[in-house]
């Protein structure tokens, strides 16, 4: 155990330090985290609210439990979907991987090691959000100093199980994944996979909620936690433990836990031990398959180069496992997720809600929708990659006779492709599901074109101006590179004052409000193209 | 022709390359010697635009490399030292790719690829992602995309290293008959045995500074003469 700590010192030193960060970076951290404070003090705003008011009103029925149950429930669902992402990356995407293997380490050390950071994530949603909620329940509930004690150990046992979980699922897929020919692509499909297990449990767990008479259960006690925590059994548990407090039952369940949490941790590394290394070895690399003529001919063909460089942009998006996950998945997830969400419910509250605009004064929906449309598309991990992903192959673009025109162009098709995808899908949602008038929606989509290339300029820049090369794994691309956040900010900045300036404006009517917006969004495009133009003559020969 | 004139280069403060000055004449296999780190790559980087010149010229057939860097890129192939090309494509997809920025036409293209990776021997691979291919394949996928657009100039840093003994005639042969066909050759080695089987002309590189220009009559009658080459001699055979 002592190597696996040793070992797991080393990781995290390797993927947190700041030693090789620039001053940019730093700066960016430090933006971040002055940022989070009125952030973060608006979350426990909201907590402190929740939980004051279910308190009042489910106390008096003796109910008050469910208030933990479903902050344990929500926790563990969190952490399972974010343990998806985290631990396919660090176990199986690095490629550092291979290099502890040819060491003398057991599976289960290397795995010890490389938990490390998934949980340390973890942590830090722990803190934000499970912390404050089960401090604010204490004072609701005016418990006493054994509730904290018990509230602070449980927080701390909460990550363990969920964590574990996802772990081993994933471990058991990888396993048999790891036999397909294709690495790179079942990679990416496993990914792909968790995340549609993630909507596919949260799908379940609303079908399942209409049943059973709510107005009964609340005259029994407990009832209704039961019935909130019925697929999460150690949500049960750990809020039982902290509502009977000093009791034989609650004391029981809440060594329950604690076991069941150690266990857990004994049992991913058992598993781990048997299959992580069957699921790693041989895992790198791409596509080795038997010879075909006809497909070596198919690919011979003649193309304009721009073509030629977008097209080469997406194969290495689409084929490269992280890249995927960070750009497609990520920009894509969220709509998708909202249209299954609004398909599978077809009579929910939201189906036809937009044709309640038509009452709403017009300038403000267009403004409105503006600015969901500049929050969505500002983070967009295509654009602030954009020269980044190719690390240390950039050079090719060098010798070869293609103007820095074309490269650049290429790289913004890319990014604003990915915004375009997301742009159609809140279409579809929008105009099917939604039921958003037709010329309200054409404005939108005018208008989110328009941003997104914005978006897509502003990205890039960010990366042109200190790009990361030098990276021997592609997560270093995005992370602690907090870069992304700079762009979302400046169009924040921006597009914030415009959105102001309008909406107080004596501007009215949707198509004037509109034509101005447009004009305006036309004016700031060329202003970015502009600066973009010679920031790409002053720096791109000597990105190196 | 190339015409390299008094360049030089520095990283940080330390000088990689110093008033370098050399003229490589057409229809001639031209070696470029030195032990690592004397500072061939970065004058190969210099002369291809992916480092930019911090001193003197670089003239390739008329054409100022700085003045005119596109102008320039279609006249020359590159081999790089490394193989860091795109290693997501598969084999086939980066000639194709590197057959669009030259334009050529697609039954040239096709013919030459399979003419160019069959010789090679890595034919049969073309399907299959760069990543999976060994050193020696991926510089044989890079050199065929050289070949691939028939540059007048073939600029190749150490491209022999790793390639195995079959592989490495069939470059020689294909580098002397391009110099057959009054093109220049110019190619960096750490190797002086190569240098003597292959060249035409050399020039030694050590430090940054060009220790010795001529031909290969010259060049051993050199290294009896002059004492500081002879220690150069020593490292340059010592290994391998
Ligand atoms: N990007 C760089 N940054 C700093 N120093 C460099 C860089 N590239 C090369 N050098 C230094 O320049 C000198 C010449 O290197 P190089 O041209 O690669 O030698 P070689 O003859 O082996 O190809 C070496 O001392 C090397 O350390
Ligand atoms: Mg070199």
């Amino acid at each position: 155990m002592n190597k696996a700590w040793k070992l797991m010192r080393v990781m995290v030193k390797m993927q947190l330090s700041m030693a090789n960060k620039s001053s940019m970076e730093i700066f960016g951290f430090v933006v971040i985290g002055l940022m989070m404070i009125p952030f973060g003090l608006l979350i426990l705003f909201f907590i402190q609210g929740i939980i004051g008011n279910m308190y009042a009103a489910l106390e008096p029925l003796g109910n008050e439990g469910v208030i933990l149950g479903l902050l344990f429930v929500m926790m563990t669902f969190i952490f399972c979907f974010t343990s998806i992402g985290t631990v396919l990356s660090s176990f199986y995407f690095a490629e550092d991987v291979e290099s502890f293997i040819s060491l003398p380490f057991q599976p289960y050390q290397i795995l010890f090691g490389k938990s490390a950071v998934p949980f340390l994530s973890l942590y830090g949603l722990n803190t934000i959000l499970l912390l404050p909620s089960l401090v604010f329940y204490g004072l609701h509930s005016g418990a006493g100093a054994l509730y904290y004690l018990l509230a602070i150990i449980v927080w701390a046992l909460t990550p363990i199980i969920p964590f574990v979980l996802t772990a081993i699922v994933l471990m058991f897929i990888m396993r048999f994944a790891n036999i397909s020919k294709n690495k790179d692509r079942t990679k990416v499909l496993v990914g792909l996979l968790g995340f549609a297990f993630a909507i596919g449990i949260n799908v379940l767990l609303r079908l399942d909620s209409g049943t059973g008479d709510v107005a009964e259960m609340l005259t029994q006690q407990n009832a209704l936690l039961e019935l909130v925590t019925k697929f999460f059994p150690t949500a049960y548990f750990s809020s039982i433990a902290l509502t009977d407090i000093g009791s034989w039952t609650g004391a029981f369940y809440f060594l329950l836990f604690v076991a069941l949490s150690l266990g857990a941790i004994v049992l991913f590394l058992t598993v781990g031990q048997k299959l992580y290394f069957k699921g790693v070895l041989g895992l790198s690399g791409g596509k080795r398959s038997e010879f075909d003529e006809e497909k070596v001919q198919k690919h011979v063909k003649q193309q304009s180069l721009l073509t030629s460089l977008w097209q080469k942009e997406m194969r290495i998006i689409f084929r490269t496992p992280t890249f995927f996950t960070q750009i497609v998945v990520q920009s894509l997830f969220f709509p998708v997720f909202l249209i299954i969400v609004m398909m599978l419910d077809p009579n929910g509250p939201l189906t036809g809600w937009g044709t309640q605009l038509s009452e709403i004064e017009g300038k403000k929906v267009i403004l409105g929708m503006f600015g969901i449309t500049v929050v969505t598309l500002g983070i967009n991990p295509a654009s602030f990659s954009s020269i980044s992903r190719d690390g240390k192959s950039w050079f090719n673009h060098l010798y070869l006779p293609i103007p820095s025109s074309t490269v650049i162009l290429s790289k913004l098709l890319v990014s604003f492709f990915m915004n375009f995808l997301s742009i159609l899908l809140l279409s579809l949602a929008s105009l099917i599901v939604l039921k958003v008038p037709f010329t309200i929606w054409l404005l939108w989509f005018v208008i989110s074109l328009i941003t997104g290339w914005v978006a897509s300029i502003a990205g890039l820049m960010i990366d042109l101006y200190s790009p990361k090369l030098n990276w021997t794994d592609e997560r270093e691309v995005f992370k602690g590179r907090f870069i992304g956040i700079v762009p979302l900010a400046l169009e924040v900045a921006v597009f914030g004052i415009i959105i102001f300036i309008l909406w107080n404006s004596g501007l009215e009517g949707i198509w004037t409000v509109s034509s101005v917006l447009i004009l305006i969004l036309f004016i700031i495009t060329i202003i970015s193209q502009y600066f973009l133009n010679r920031m790409v003559e002053r720096k791109y020969y000597k990105i190196v | 022709m190339i015409e390299i004139n008094r360049i030089s280069k520095s990283f940080a403060g330390k000088q990689a390359v110093k008033d370098l000055d050399l003229s490589v004449p057409d229809g001639k296999i031209f070696g470029f010697l030195g032990p690592n780190g004397a500072g061939k790559s970065t004058t190969i980087k210099m002369m291809t635009g992916i480092l930019p010149i911090d001193e003197g010229s670089i003239i390739m057939n008329g054409i100022d490399v700085a003045k005119e860097p596109m102008k320039a890129k279609h006249q020359f192939g590159y081999v790089p030292d490394r193989s860091d090309i795109f290693l997501r494509l598969k084999g086939i997809e980066y000639l194709n790719f590197i057959a669009d920025v030259f334009e050529v036409p697609k039954d040239i293209r096709k013919e030459k690829i399979e003419h160019l990776t069959k010789s090679f021997g890595i034919y049969e691979a073309l399907n299959d992602h760069i990543q999976t291919y060994s050193h020696g394949m991926r510089q044989k996928i890079v050199v065929s995309g050289v070949l691939l657009h028939d540059p007048d100039v073939w600029i190749l840093d150490e491209p022999l290293t790793g390639l195995d003994p079959k592989s490495s005639y069939t470059l020689k042969e294909m580098m002397r008959d391009h110099a057959r066909r009054g093109k220049i050759v110019f190619f960096s080695t750490h190797v002086l045995e190569v240098v003597e089987q292959l060249c035409d002309e050399v020039a030694i590189i050590n430090n940054g500074h060009v220790q010795f220009k001529g031909n290969m009559a010259e060049m051993r009658q050199q290294f009896k003469d002059d004492d500081n080459l002879e220690q150069l001699f020593l490292e340059l055979t010592q290994n391998e």
